[in-house]
């Protein structure tokens, strides 16, 4: 019997292999999801590191214009680093990408694009349409 | 016979047409060949006919300030010269003296193995006079200069080894290999004299390349950028000379700017140059991002700026909100809706500015912490995490500069075209004077006396100038 089962594992690799991409794949929506389902709690979600700086800066931004945002310190997360991942791969790149930040449930994306939008106008906008805030 | 000395001119000779200088030495100095090669001249001293045309011509040759043309090794000069007037001058002894030394080497190659008598003193222009001359002067055994040793072993060889020491009684052949020798050793020296002037006018044109090599590169590393290029120049310096070279662009695209408004250009062309000054402007925040990888610190404290500039710098560049707010002030005819605009995007990027200043707080206030926590012994590790926290500051320059690119397109889509235009060129200006201020600054430290209480007596006019009327427009500030 064990023997069957040896030659099973021997013969046949790439049925392994395969197994073990699904499992990855499936690992990983179950990472997506629960993102999506964090984002979606609350009008503005920030993805951030508690020693980073940068995120000190998106904070304080949203701060500044009186929004309440929830944010989310991936560094005191016991998930945190699979979190970072999806995050990395959300945004298409290889590099660190924190601060990330949700607005409405909807990718807004890092700090170069946040100060895009709201030198543009079009944060205010989304912030109104979140209802994250009110003039 | 008149005796006659190394270095003295015999202008007692009736036939001497030739032009001598005084110093044989110092005119045979005077060649400037680019060539050098020892073999031809070996060859060319191997193959001396004894013919008193050889003489004559090669001893006029020595002093008649055409050196190249006794030395071989100096093909370029006087070898077309030589090729030209093969046929023409040989035997000449009056008139040109360049003839009558080009024809020195044009006869070598058709005598054949003869013994050279180099009396530097036969200045004569005929052939039996010089002849004779030559006799007399063996004879005498004047006074002979020191010979070189280097081509003697050659003319011994090709003399076919006659007599071997001065001692003996001066026989023909004696006499030729003495005057060989001297032949020789006088070549030798000119030969050093003329490769050592070669040797410095290859060392300034070298220098010349290099400085030309720097300033085409300074000048190609604008247009092709590549952080590692140029291993001995620091990027820092690199970045200054690209940031020289693109305010000299600048400001030949604010004058065409300003001409095109003057010129009341369509609407379409305004359009074309006011684009392309936002890449003109997107360039310059490129080249900054690249050269903060290789060196934050220079871009963010502005060591590329003059001093005014830096003085009022904010994370390595302008603060946006100012400069909204200054063209908020200047501009003219500016609809209502679009001075709305202006409040709005003045407002955004205050807070923006809010934040990275804050962010930039925090970060030095963890670099702070970090080192001045780290225990007297072994710091090491909290230096390790300082330097990995200084790494944020150029995430922070990066933002400040999207910032500052996001701010200025955003202007020119509140603006109309013209408007736009008069934008950049009031920006143009103020930076303009701020570097006047810094120079004017400068010049005040030196000499205080210059700048006295009435303006217009101040030495640099025509930036005090650009200065008076400005006065209240930067109140503001």
């Amino acid at each position: 019997m064990s023997q069957e089962k040896l030659m099973h594992y021997q013969v046949d690799p790439w049925n392994c292999y395969m197994m073990r991409v699904r499992r990855r794949r499936m690992e990983e929506e179950d990472e997506m999801e629960r993102v999506m389902r964090i984002v979606s709690e609350s009008a503005v979600v920030i993805f951030s590191s508690s020693s980073c700086c940068m995120c000190h800066a998106m904070k304080s931004l949203f701060c500044g214009m009186g929004v309440n945002t929830m944010v989310h310190e991936l560094d005191q997360d016991s998930k945190g680093k699979q979190m970072e991942k999806t995050l990395m791969r959300l945004l298409a790149t290889n590099s660190t990408t924190l601060p990330v930040v949700f607005i409405g449930g909807k990718l807004v994306g890092s700090m170069d694009t946040l100060l895009a939008f709201h030198v543009n106008g079009s944060l205010v906008q989304l912030l109104k349409q979140a209802g994250a805030l009110w003039l | 016979m008149a005796s006659q000395r190394i270095g003295e001119l015999d202008f007692s000779e009736p036939y001497g047409i030739h032009h001598r200088i005084n110093n044989p030495s110092s005119s045979l100095i005077n060649d400037q060949g680019s060539g050098f090669d020892f073999g031809e001249l070996e060859e060319a001293i191997g193959l001396q006919g004894v013919k008193i045309r050889n003489d004559e011509t090669k001893a006029s040759a020595f002093f008649t300030g055409k050196p190249a043309a006794t030395l071989e090794m100096f093909p370029s000069w006087p070898m077309r010269f030589h090729q030209s007037s093969i046929g023409g001058t040989n035997n000449k002894s009056g008139g040109e003296s360049s003839d009558s030394a080009l024809s020195s080497k044009n006869e070598n190659p058709f005598e054949p193995e003869s013994p050279l008598s180099k009396k530097a003193s036969s200045f004569c222009s005929s052939d039996q006079l010089q002849h004779l001359q030559l006799q007399q002067d063996m004879t005498n055994n004047n006074d002979v200069i020191k010979t070189a040793s280097s081509p003697k072993s050659a003319h011994e060889k090709r003399k076919g080894g006659g007599s071997t020491s001065d001692n003996k009684p001066l026989d023909a052949k004696t006499l030729r290999r003495l005057a060989q020798n001297r032949e020789a050793a006088r070549k030798s020296r000119l030969r050093k004299k003329a490769y050592v002037q070669q040797l410095e006018s290859s060392r300034l044109k070298l220098t010349q390349l290099e400085q030309d090599l720097q300033r085409a590169r300074s000048q190609g590393m604008f247009m092709d950028w590549s952080g590692g290029v140029g291993s001995n120049i620091s990027s820092g310096a690199m970045f200054d000379m690209e940031y020289a070279r693109w305010l000299e662009e600048d400001n030949r695209l604010l004058t065409e700017l300003r001409n095109g408004l003057e010129a009341a250009l369509s609407d379409n062309e305004m359009r074309v140059m006011v684009e392309g000054y936002l890449c003109h402007y997107d360039e310059v925040f490129r080249v900054k991002g690249v050269t903060a990888k290789a060196d934050v610190f220079h871009v963010i404290n502005g060591g590329w700026t003059s001093q005014a500039e830096r003085c009022f710098l904010w994370i390595g560049g302008f603060r946006p909100s100012e400069i909204i707010m200054m063209l908020i002030q200047q501009l003219e005819a500016v609809a209502e809706q679009q001075i709305m605009g202006m409040y709005g995007l003045r407002h955004s990027s205050q807070q923006a500015e809010e934040a990275l200043s804050q962010g930039l707080d925090q970060l030095q206030q963890s670099v702070v912490d970090t080192i001045a926590g780290a225990p007297l012994v072994d710091g090491v590790q909290q230096m390790v995490v300082a330097v990995g926290k200084l790494a944020n500051l150029e995430g922070f320059l990066r933002q400040a500069d999207n910032l500052r690119q996001q701010t200025l397109h955003q202007l020119c889509r509140l603006l109309t075209v013209r408007q736009a235009a008069r934008s950049f060129l009031v920006i143009g200006e103020y930076y303009a004077r701020l570097r006047a201020l810094s120079s004017l600054w400068a010049s005040r430290s030196r000499d205080q006396t210059i700048i006295t209480s009435d303006e217009n007596s101040c030495q640099t006019t025509t930036d005090m100038q650009m200065l008076q009327p400005s006065h209240n427009h930067f109140s503001s500030f």
